[in-house]
């Protein structure tokens, strides 16, 4: 998700909101006029914490894309700087607008906790914007993310569906997300990914297959790695042979990353965007899937041993100048 | 309850020998059984007994040797102990093609991983039900009671095979596949002499399927021995409530927990991951500090699950964190 951009829209959508029935043609003027000169338009608490965390996260990944040339320790090193650094901005913006639920998801997130700590912070966030705000369900408009100003709540679903997973619990995580899919079907937050992850993991194929149907069989990374775990946990090996053939086929890299699995650093707050199939989206799908893969110890060794898998692998590593 | 190889092997020859006896009169009978323990522990050979009986008993030998000396050897007594240990084997399988007992625990050294030896289980799973179901119609004995013993004799190799693959099943991640034997299991045994129930317990909760879980607890009630439920189902209720975030409930359940096993709290914090018993689940004595050790051990798939950066697992975490602030060491209750 682009936050700068997201920033742009709350900023012109709070100034239309408060002139009042703006055309559609005078918003798009509005929204020109906010992206040049942003600072111009936050006159609201919560859309100046936002702004403060836009600029943190950038700072974030800025800092992220030199990881690659950090040996561990180095790593380690920048990644406790800057989260240290993270912290600090988050306390600002906080102290800005306490009530804003994207400050408070942040501080959440920065504070960089085991699971079963961060999740207990999550619902304790959750349960407070509840009470202030009332459910969170889908608009008229027929989808939460319509609204720019429940992005953050929807945020706060999606960390604690993520972070059930984490946990080691499945089915809270795929309640979570499936109360995310409720609340906004076009699902841009990608809650379905998750929830496919845990369907398999709980060995459930009617709700695995009930929502692969729901999103058109469309398919990505996470439904084809879900439906190898899923096969193989069932015991159906000619079915987990065909879906590793497909993951395989169909998820670039996807052997490597199954078997060579990349290390991925904290969403901020979302997951990061990937074309479908891309490296990128399968690297993120097995970093997701690591507990559950973790859980069926004899996976990779099988998927290994399976026609061309590792070889695949390995040539594909070859290509691209990664370690084997 | 579990199987006790040398127990078994004891009723194997106990069930021979007094079959030997019959047509006698009842004083000679009963002065000839008077020696049996004697000749038993003493001069077996001197016995009645058939190849099948032989290579049992090397199996119990090799079980003692495995399953109960192994786990407290040194490096250099343990190559020596599984030497020794194989060749009993192979030598039962020479002397009985169809001991499966010893094929089984072969295949369990053998096979490269978890997924392999499952592989073998489940392959052959229908053979091995065919020939102790052939040797259970071949029991005949005019004595009813020690005809119903030969029979479950004759099954118990099927349901150490199934109980083995159930408990396979959990670890290589394929809980329905557990429940599944498990049941076809239960509904053979309903004893459940391998107490297969306890792995479905943890299925269950691998599964977060509480309403399945009741269902089978209700199912399986009149089995729960001292009115208390044994460890392997109170883990998997921990883990539930834990799953479900309900912490406080997973608090008293573990309190629970640690009220029914003495020295419970240790045992909690250490988390124990031994190897399986090859030939069946170790015998312990039931709500001993052993039985807990085992279910805990037993239950590291529920607990070292999750990321969780001490690598214990995340309710493995949970319940350190918890015990940590009862008293340390525990007392016996």
């Amino acid at each position: 998700m682009n936050l700068h951009e997201e920033l742009m829209e709350r900023l012109a959508r709070r100034r239309s909101n408060k002139l009042g029935g703006l055309s559609p043609a005078a918003y798009a003027e509005l929204l020109l006029s906010v992206r040049e000169n942003p600072q111009d338009y936050v006159d609201d608490a919560s859309d100046q914490a936002f702004f403060l965390l836009v600029q943190a996260a950038e700072r974030v990944f800025a800092s992220r894309r030199d990881d690659e040339f950090r040996d561990d320790e180095q790593f380690m090193q920048e990644r406790s700087r800057r989260m240290e650094r993270l912290r600090r901005d988050c306390a600002e913006a906080l102290a800005t607008a306490p009530e804003s639920a994207h400050a408070r998801l942040f501080s959440v997130l920065a504070a960089d906790n085991e699971p079963d700590d961060q999740l207990d912070a999550l619902l304790e966030l959750d349960r407070a914007l509840a009470a202030e705000r009332g459910p969170l369900t889908a608009p008229e408009s027929g989808d939460a993310w319509h609204d720019v100003f429940l992005r953050g709540r929807m945020r706060v679903t999606a960390a604690i569906s993520r972070t059930c997973l984490d946990s080691a619990r499945y089915r809270m995580s795929n309640e979570h997300g499936q109360a995310l899919l409720a609340a906004s079907p076009s699902d841009p937050l990608g809650a379905r990914h998750t929830c496919a992850l845990c369907l398999a993991r709980l060995e459930d194929e009617e709700g695995f297959e009930a929502l692969d149907a729901r999103f058109g069989r469309r398919g990505d990374s996470w439904q084809q790695l879900g439906r190898v775990l899923l096969f193989y946990k069932l015991g159906r090996m000619p079915a987990a042979r065909r879906a590793l053939a497909g993951f395989d086929q169909l998820c670039e890299g996807g052997g490597y990353a199954l078997l060579r699995p990349i290390m991925v650093d904290t969403y901020l707050p979302d997951r990061p965007s990937a074309e479908p199939y891309s490296f990128e989206e399968v690297t993120l799908a097995v970093h997701e899937a690591d507990p559950i893969i973790c859980d069926v110890p004899d996976l990779c060794t099988w998927a290994s041993g399976q026609g061309d898998f590792a070889e695949h692998a390995r040539a594909f590593a070859e290509r691209n100048g990664f370690g084997w | 309850m579990s199987f006790d190889p040398h127990r078994e092997d004891y009723q194997r020859l106990g069930l021979r020998f007094a079959r030997s006896l019959d047509g006698q009169d009842p004083a000679s009978a009963t002065r000839a059984f008077a020696g049996f323990n004697r000749r038993f522990s003493q001069n077996r050979d001197s016995l009645p007994q058939s190849d099948a009986d032989r290579a049992f008993h090397l199996v119990a030998e090799a079980t003692t040797l495995i399953d109960y000396e192994l786990p407290f050897a040194t490096d250099e007594q343990a190559e020596e102990l599984i030497d020794k240990g194989h060749l009993l084997l192979d030598e039962a399988i020479a002397l009985d093609p169809h001991c499966h007992d010893a094929i089984r625990m072969k295949i369990a050294a053998e096979s490269p991983s978890f997924e392999s030896y499952y592989d073998f289980l489940a392959r052959t799973a229908d053979d091995v039900r065919a020939q102790c179901e052939e040797a259970r119609a071949n029991a005949r004995d005019e004595s009813p009671e020690r005809a119903s013993l030969e029979a479950d004799i004759a099954m118990r190799p099927y349901y150490r095979w199934l109980a083995t693959q159930a408990g396979k099943a959990v670890i290589c991640g394929r809980n329905r596949e557990a429940i599944r034997i498990g049941e076809t299991l239960l509904e053979l045994d309903p004893q459940d002499a391998a107490d297969v129930r306890f792995t479905c317990a943890i299925a269950y909760a691998k599964l977060e399927d509480e309403a399945g879980l009741d269902r089978f607890a209700a199912r399986t009630k009149p089995l729960v021995r001292a009115g208390t439920d044994d460890a392997w189902m109170q883990l998997s209720r921990i883990s539930l409530a834990h799953k479900r975030h309900d912490m406080a409930e997973a608090r008293r359940l573990l309190t629970r927990l640690v009220d029914t096993y003495p020295h419970a709290s240790t045992a909690l914090t250490s988390q124990k991951e031994l190897p399986d018993g090859v030939f069946a689940r170790l015998a312990v004595a039931p709500f001993s500090e052993d039985e807990l050790i085992l279910a805990i051990s037993e239950g590291t798939v529920l607990l070292q699950e999750g990321r969780d950066d001490a690598g214990r697992g995340v309710l493995g975490t949970w319940i350190v964190r918890q015990t940590g602030l009862a008293p340390q060491g525990g007392t016996p209750r």
